[in-house]
């Protein structure tokens, strides 16, 4: 509580320090908005292309078949628990912002050990029953250790994303940005006579 | 304790130390919302092309300076090669494969000519030389409106933008010939300035308008399937809704399966021609593609037309959109296997396999038809009247209608086995419904034998059996082509010239 008290500072330095705190908490919850900051906390895969370079991982997903029942998050960060998933999440996160910021983003991106082992993880948690063959586990304890000890993406190394996916790769892989998809002239063409285009 | 503002009065210097370090973090502060600005518009202009052409730019080439990958891509619908079981990229002469159809189109123009159609990169060559769009000349015009370019090529919506939509379907197909010289391509499915998938027609957007639905609510994945819904549906000219245009539609108004688009033509008492045998007022199906997909297994797990027919593939170390429109059978690695792992041998002959079966009961119901329209022409000579025939007629109209709607599509048979199959059934009862009903009829006209089976082995015989005069059809074209179609493209290419000058 003193330290607390200390910090409060005497009346007439109040009003400058209620302005400088402002100034602060202003910039800082405006980089929070500009960043779009909160939608990190959520799975859209949308979220993930706030950073433009990794449009070619979105696109590759997007033309995958993976892209009918997974997001960003059901592979790329682990599931086992709820604090794991966002200890995880800001820990990458944190550092995804600060490279990005500082631009030292290589061209072509690779995936880091935790990222793999995250990846692995969740593979099995769809995929146990490829490899898991319950009749097989009878008979021979070893079937774990071969069949585990390898990652999933060592053989399929085209899933989901493809093995080309760098920037210079995918030049067009591009993340439709919002707008209308009929054009001005249609519009002004289709308003004049707008009852008779509705059928007769 | 003491406050700060006693040890600053001992220490200054203290004072300009916590002055110095919030001027640094104001400004670390400044600078990261600033790169965090400017690496959001890098997002919006990073990839965006410095075009210089205009939304309306018709020539696929102008494009293609700024997406090579995607134009070269897209130059190669001109390959003929590929042939699969039934189609293919190779134009195939429908009536000549099956005579029968001549018979079923008698007093219509698809009675003279009707192919298997060839890649987008011809879309304007093979209009100009299909019999169906007639040997227009100074004095003759088409008997086709204007209308039937809407779905040819990109300058459609350059001139729609120009002169209005329902003026530009006024008018015979010919007076547009200079203006529609470049097949389908770019413009007609991307906004030039973003790149966008965008709706270039307006029959589309009045489809969903007539159903209650909001077309611009579709995501992304729903337009990678309605920018080719477009022009792969069922549609028809309406002449009753501006007077003298012949107006594009889209009969979706009681949803798209043939039965609704059936009771919609019903309803409005429409036909497309009167059949010159059996006199029925006659619907023709065009290629209801869209709607048949949307009743199968891909379209109700998500997947879009250009998944399979547009695949993403590598080439020289780059991904991209293949432009190449074929059919995936021609393309197995980079469409059906990026779902199914299967062999390519298996998926092909499951594809084969499907097709068979459907087509075994087309034929079935193909001929049923030729029957049925023989058999009326025979009733009426032997002097049935317009009561007695009515019913019957009624039944031939719809039997033909859901042979046609199953048949003229690219790819019915895959696309959606099972409707293609029911369909293909009710065709057949309701065949086989007027063929009791015309028996009864000519039984009570006194006669109650069988009708031979026309002698339709070929197409040229099929065609001498309807009436047609083909040689003189085929020498009117060919003048056509020889003299007025150079004139057209001359023409064309000399306006665009003037494009350059802007």
């Amino acid at each position: 509580m003193s330290l607390l008290k200390k910090l409060i500072p005497p009346d007439r330095w109040k009003l400058p320090v209620i302005l400088a705190a402002g100034v602060f908490t202003g910039l800082g919850l405006y980089s929070f908005h500009i960043s779009r900051a909160p939608s990190y906390l959520g799975n859209k895969p949308e979220t993930c292309i706030n950073c433009h370079i990794m449009a070619p991982e979105y696109a590759t997903w997007a033309h995958s078949s993976h892209r009918e029942k997974t997001n960003c998050n059901d592979c790329h960060v682990p599931h086992n628990n709820i604090i794991n998933k966002y200890f995880f999440k800001a820990k990458d996160g944190l550092r995804h912002a600060a490279i990005f910021t500082l631009r030292k983003e290589p061209q072509v991106i690779f995936i880091k050990e935790a990222g793999k082992e995250a990846v692995h993880k969740n593979c099995i948690r769809c995929h146990s029953d490829l490899l898991t063959d319950s009749r097989l586990m009878g008979y021979n304890s070893s079937t774990n250790v071969f069949r585990m000890d390898r990652n999933c993406r060592d053989c399929h190394r085209e899933t989901p994303h493809g093995r080309i996916n760098s920037l210079a790769s995918i030049p067009w892989a591009r993340v439709p940005l919002p707008g209308s998809i009929v054009p001005e002239w249609m519009k002004k063409r289709l308003n004049p006579n707008h009852n008779n285009t509705i059928m007769p | 304790m003491r406050s700060i503002q006693e040890i600053l009065k001992q220490k200054p210097w203290l004072g300009w130390i916590i002055f110095a370090a919030t001027v640094v973090i104001v400004f670390l502060l400044g600078m990261l919302a600033s790169s965090i600005i400017e690496r959001r518009t890098e997002a919006v202009f990073a990839y965006t092309p410095q075009i210089t052409f205009s939304e309306f730019e018709p020539r696929n080439e102008k494009w293609g300076e700024f997406f090579p990958r995607e134009y070269n891509s897209y130059m190669k619908t001109s390959d003929t090669t590929f042939r699969s079981k039934y189609n293919g990229s190779a134009m195939i002469d429908m009536l000549e494969e099956s005579p029968r159809m001549a018979v079923l189109w008698a007093g219509y123009l698809f009675s003279r000519d009707y192919n298997q159609g060839r890649g987008h990169y011809y879309a304007v060559e093979d209009i100009q030389k299909t019999l169906r769009t007639g040997a227009p000349s100074a004095n003759v015009p088409s008997p086709q409106p204007n209308t039937c370019w809407t779905c040819k090529s990109p300058d459609v919506p350059r001139v729609m933008n120009k002169t209005g939509i329902a003026e530009f379907y006024k008018g015979t197909w010919d007076t547009k010939g200079t203006e529609i010289i470049n097949p389908i391509g770019c413009a007609d499915c991307h906004d030039s300035k973003t790149m966008n998938l965008r709706i270039s027609r307006p029959a589309l957007l009045e489809a969903f308008e007539s159903l209650g639905k909001d077309i611009t609510k579709a995501s992304h994945q729903e337009m990678r399937s309605l920018v080719c819904a477009q022009c792969h549906v069922e549609y028809y000219f309406n002449k009753k809704m501006i007077e003298g245009v012949q107006y594009l539609v889209f009969p979706w108004k009681n949803g798209t399966s043939a039965d609704g688009i059936a009771r919609y033509y019903d309803d409005m008492e429409f036909s497309d021609w009167i059949h010159s045998l059996s006199r029925a007022p006659m619907l023709k199906a065009q290629h209801p593609d869209y709607e048949i997909y949307l009743t199968g297994t891909h379209a109700s797990r998500g997947v879009s037309c250009a998944d399979c027919h547009m695949p993403f593939i590598s080439e020289g170390g780059q991904k991209f959109t293949d432009h190449h429109l074929q059919s995936p059978l021609n393309n197995i690695a980079n469409s059906c296997q990026v779902c199914h792992r299967e062999e390519t041998e298996r998926l092909i002959s499951d594809v084969y396999s499907r097709q068979d079966k459907i087509i075994e009961n087309r034929n079935t119901l193909e001929l049923l038809l030729v029957r049925c329209q023989v058999e009326a022409k025979t009733a009426w000579d032997k002097g049935a009247t317009e009561v007695q025939m009515k019913d019957i007629l009624h039944n031939i109209r719809n039997a033909q209608w859901r042979w046609d709607f199953s048949s003229a599509g690219h790819g019915n048979s895959f696309h959606s086995p099972v409707e293609t199959g029911r369909i293909i059934s009710a065709g057949i009862a309701i065949a086989q419904d007027a063929r009791v009903k015309l028996a009864r009829l000519l039984a009570s006209l006194d006669y109650n034998r069988e009708i031979p089976y026309p002698d339709i082995i070929t197409k040229a015989r099929a065609q001498e059996y309807i009436g047609l005069e083909m040689k003189k059809l085929n020498e009117e074209k060919r003048i056509f082509l020889e003299t007025v179609l150079p004139e057209w493209i001359r023409t064309g290419k000399e306006r665009e010239k003037e494009y350059e000058k802007n």
